[in-house]
């Protein structure tokens, strides 16, 4: 009997647990961004602000930008924040995406071992490539179709090679930029990351990363971040009108030096650039 | 090794300092595996019973796909609820993707085929003698059912066990259609694999250690419950 | 005396197997009828049958005059078996006796029913109502349930091999309570058992079963093969101490063959017989009183065979029959049938 008793409580208790949640309220913003937006905190750090701003909540999923490219298609996000323009167009030209606005960018490096095997340290980024190419070194990619890895992609391109990817050195982890670099310093290879990233990961490493920036400063390598909002008419329900105040307010002044100030081992992780 | 050491401090400082993010993460978890619990359970035990109480034809079959949706991995299983939830799916229209209903839908799909071949092995092993025996005190056709759904609670518990124990630590389906989404649907697993990604070992390795309690803490009570 | 059972061309099929062929069987009320007959004859199946846990293949069977089926109100809890080995649900004991009870949702003095009904298989209520089911030896398992069924006060108790795997002094209980459950409430009683001197001290009929087969006049006697085929036509049963018996024809492919035992006539010596008949020597191996019947029933071992003959008491006196005692049986060959 007291079995008995007892199985019953427990199903109250889990009927309790499974009853529906509180309704979101209705002002939240659904966003799809890239790993690197959250992976460094920027979000965290940003939210509460906009919040406090403008009473619109945000919640973002954070993945590569293909996929956050995707959901936005599928109408399943209010709004974007990506750092790929070429795809970012050619998306708007689509009929996907409606407008475009861009509003911070950090910049692209290659890191690779203190000792730098192939030495590519100081080398323009097209003659870097080609030496590992050469040297047949490590390189770690993504592999993801993620922003950063669609840059990538772009940069073996314009060096004049076809993408290594069958090569053996050639490594494609499809995971985040924070999991590669811990792969291509697990393999002691080079790897493409954005610089917010890699300055987080120097951050854990307690400022003596094994792995260092060699190339950089060119001007192929910006990171370009953008917001992205969607065409009204592929997405009829999506909230156009929150998603327009979140671009507005990312462009904006109070936004932008949020921005400007965030930092991380006092270092800069992005630059606001919002025209 | 640092990791593991600053992981096992760190669970006790995220659990006892009373992190609100973490205990989000917590109850997330444990919202959403009961629910699915719940759900696979209420399916599964039915769908059980009559598979392993009736003989029919093509019952073998039937049998061998189940055994093989036991094999059905968590990614696929997010990918074709994603697929049916997505905006742009048949039930775009209800909201779950991003939701915690949506992973309970996953999760469900995920228990089920457990419950379902645990419930009907139990069964189909219930002494031949036991439905000869009730007829004998008088009993119908629902007293049967409701008798031999009483006499075989260890096994059918046992069976909820280890579907909780899959529902609880899975990962695909909770960031698949749940989006890993901070204070909302980021569940336990998903945030580990957040930690991970982000290079914080140690914090992944605390949040696991947190599974692991909560696994546990359920096993416990439901040990007890044999005991009683 | 009005009838309980009436089974009418009952057919009863596992599978294509016939394991049941009965024309016609009536069961009185308040009667004690013995199921006999060798392991997987067909005595479970029929107690199955008329338990109605199963429907026949083929033909009725009437409880009180009227055709009933499988989980009909009319014989809920008013017909009850007991199997051999006891399956007990897994709860108390008093859950266990309780069980019936509930389902009739009869609320009525429970628990002084549940101790009387203990008490009638020698089990103290304090004691045993709160054991767990696997909190029991064997034989007290068996009891519990025994109980189970008379709290029920049924009108008919069937019992498949009730005391065949319990110890002395449990069977000694359950068999006790039987009775009392027939003089107490005019029970009806099927009891299937290998115990024959019981069987035949208490029962008012014998009912012997063969392959399926059913013979009202009680246990007859079974010639077991392999047979070997003699002068073309005809069958021979060897002994193992040498003697056979001739069988007749139409065995060809039978596993057996029976003798009725009003055919069979006992002699002291061996006689000149003609070709017809078979003349062999035997050993009573046992004797009892069949109580109602005012009759004898005595075992003779031929070998590997037993045969059971039926004696009044002058008989017994007359010929100085006893253990022991090796005697000569004849009876006809024409009078063997196949099965």
């Amino acid at each position: 009997m007291e079995t008995k008793k007892l199985f019953f409580i427990l199903i109250a208790i889990m009927f309790a647990l499974c009853s529906p949640a509180g309704v979101f309220a209705s002002d939240t913003l659904m966003m799809a961004t890239t790993t690197s937006t959250d992976n460094t905190g920027l979000l965290d750090y940003l939210a509460p602000h906009f919040e406090k701003d403008t009473g619109i909540k945000l919640k973002w999923t954070a993945t590569g930008t293909g996929k956050a490219l995707k959901l936005g298609e599928t109408c399943d996000v209010d709004v974007l924040l990506v750092h790929a323009p070429p795809a970012e167009k050619k998306y708007i030209e689509k009929g996907f995406g409606k407008a475009r606005r861009e509003v911070m960018y950090n910049d692209f490096v290659i890191i690779g071992p203190k000792n730098d095997p192939a030495a590519v340290k100081g080398q323009s980024i097209q003659d870097a490539l080609k030496t590992i190419k050469d040297k047949q070194s490590a390189f770690i990619s993504r592999g993801d179709d993620s922003g950063t890895n669609k840059k990538e992609k772009l940069l073996w391109k314009n060096a004049g090679m076809q993408l290594p990817d069958k090569e053996e050195w050639y490594v494609q982890t499809g995971q985040g930029m924070l999991s590669t670099i811990n792969v291509a310093q697990e393999r002691g290879g080079y790897t493409m990351t954005d610089r917010g990233t890699y300055i987080k990961y120097q951050s854990q490493k307690g400022g003596d990363a094994p792995l260092i920036v060699l190339v950089d400063g060119d001007a192929v390598l910006l990171n370009q971040y953008s917001v992205l909002t969607l065409s009204d008419k592929n997405c009829a329900k999506a909230q156009h009108e929150l998603a327009i105040k979140f671009s507005d307010w990312m462009a904006g002044e109070n936004a932008q030096n949020l921005i400007k100030d965030f930092r991380l081992l006092g270092k800069r992780l992005f630059i606001p650039n919002a025209k | 090794m640092d990791d593991i050491v600053a992981g096992i401090v760190k669970a006790f400082e995220l659990l006892f300092s009373g992190d609100e993010s973490t205990w989000t993460a917590v109850l997330a978890t444990v919202k959403v595996s009961t629910c699915s619990m719940l759900l696979s359970i209420g399916a599964g035990l039915p769908c059980g019973f009559l598979l392993g109480y009736y003989e029919f034809r093509g019952k073998q079959h039937l049998r061998t796909v189940l055994d093989t949706m036991l094999a059905l991995p968590t990614v696929f299983i997010g990918l074709v609820v994603f697929a049916f939830i997505s905006n742009q799916g048949p039930l775009g229209d209800f909201k779950l993707l991003f939701s915690l209903t949506g992973i309970a839908i996953g999760q469900t799909i995920l228990a089920f085929p457990i419950v379902t071949a645990i419930t009907a092995t139990t069964i189909e092993a219930v002494d031949p003698l036991f439905k000869l025996t009730l007829v004998s005190l008088g009993a119908g056709k629902r007293n049967i059912i409701a008798t031999c759904l009483w006499e075989v609670r260890y096994g059918i518990l046992a069976g909820a066990v280890t579907a909780y124990g899959r529902v609880l630590t899975e990962v695909g389906i909770s960031m698949m259609v749940g989006g890993n989404i901070k204070w909302h649907t980021r569940t336990v697993t998903t945030a580990i694999a957040l930690e991970t990604g982000k290079g914080e070992f140690a914090n992944g390795i605390a949040l696991g250690i947190i599974l692991i309690t909560l696994a546990f803490a359920v096993n416990l009570s439901l040990s007890l419950l044999r005991r009683q | 005396m009005t009838a309980v059972y009436q089974l009418k061309n009952i057919r009863h099929f596992y599978n294509d197997r016939k394991v049941l062929n009965i024309d016609d069987l009536t069961i009185e009320k308040g009667s004690i009828t013995g199921l006999v007959g060798p392991n997987g004859s067909g005595k479970s199946t029929l107690l199955k049958l008329l338990i109605f846990a199963e429907r026949p293949s083929l033909g009725e069977i009437y409880f009180r005059g009227k055709i009933e089926l499988p989980f009909s109100k009319a014989i809920r809890s008013k017909v009850t078996l007991l199997t051999q080995k006891p399956y007990l649900l897994k709860r108390t004991v008093y859950d266990n006796i309780a069980y019936g009870l509930n389902i009739r949702k009869d609320k009525n003095d429970v628990i002084r029913r549940i101790k009387t009904a203990l008490s009638k298989v020698g089990l103290d209520f304090e004691r045993f109502a709160p054991r767990k089911w696997h909190e029991l030896s064997g034989g007290e398992a068996q009891r519990v349930a025994m109980a189970a069924r008379l709290v029920l006060e049924p009108d008919v108790l069937l019992l498949d091999e009730p005391v065949a795997s319990v110890d002395m002094e449990s069977a000694k209980l359950i068999r006790n309570a039987t009775l009392k459950a027939c003089e107490e409430w005019g029970t009806t009683l099927v009891i299937a058992s290998h115990d024959l001197q019981w069987l035949f001290s208490i029962s008012d009929t014998q009912i012997f079963i063969f392959n399926g087969k059913i013979f009202p006049t009680g246990v007859e006697n079974i010639i077991t093969g392999p047979f070997e085929t003699h002068n073309g036509n005809q069958f021979i049963k060897k002994l193992s101490d040498g003697q056979f018996l001739v069988l007749p024809e139409g065995g060809k492919g039978k596993t057996a063959a029976l003798i009725k035992k009003k055919n069979i006539s006992i002699d002291q010596d061996k006689k000149q017989l003609n070709n017809g008949f078979n003349q062999c020597e035997g050993t009573i191996t046992s004797m009892f009183f069949e109580k109602k019947k005012e009759r004898i029933s005595a075992n003779i071992g031929l070998n590997d065979l037993s045969f059971t003959l039926n004696f009044s008491p002058d008989q017994i006196s007359r010929l100085d029959l006893q253990p022991g005692k090796k005697i000569i049986l004849t009876f006809k060959i024409d009078h063997m049938e196949w099965m």
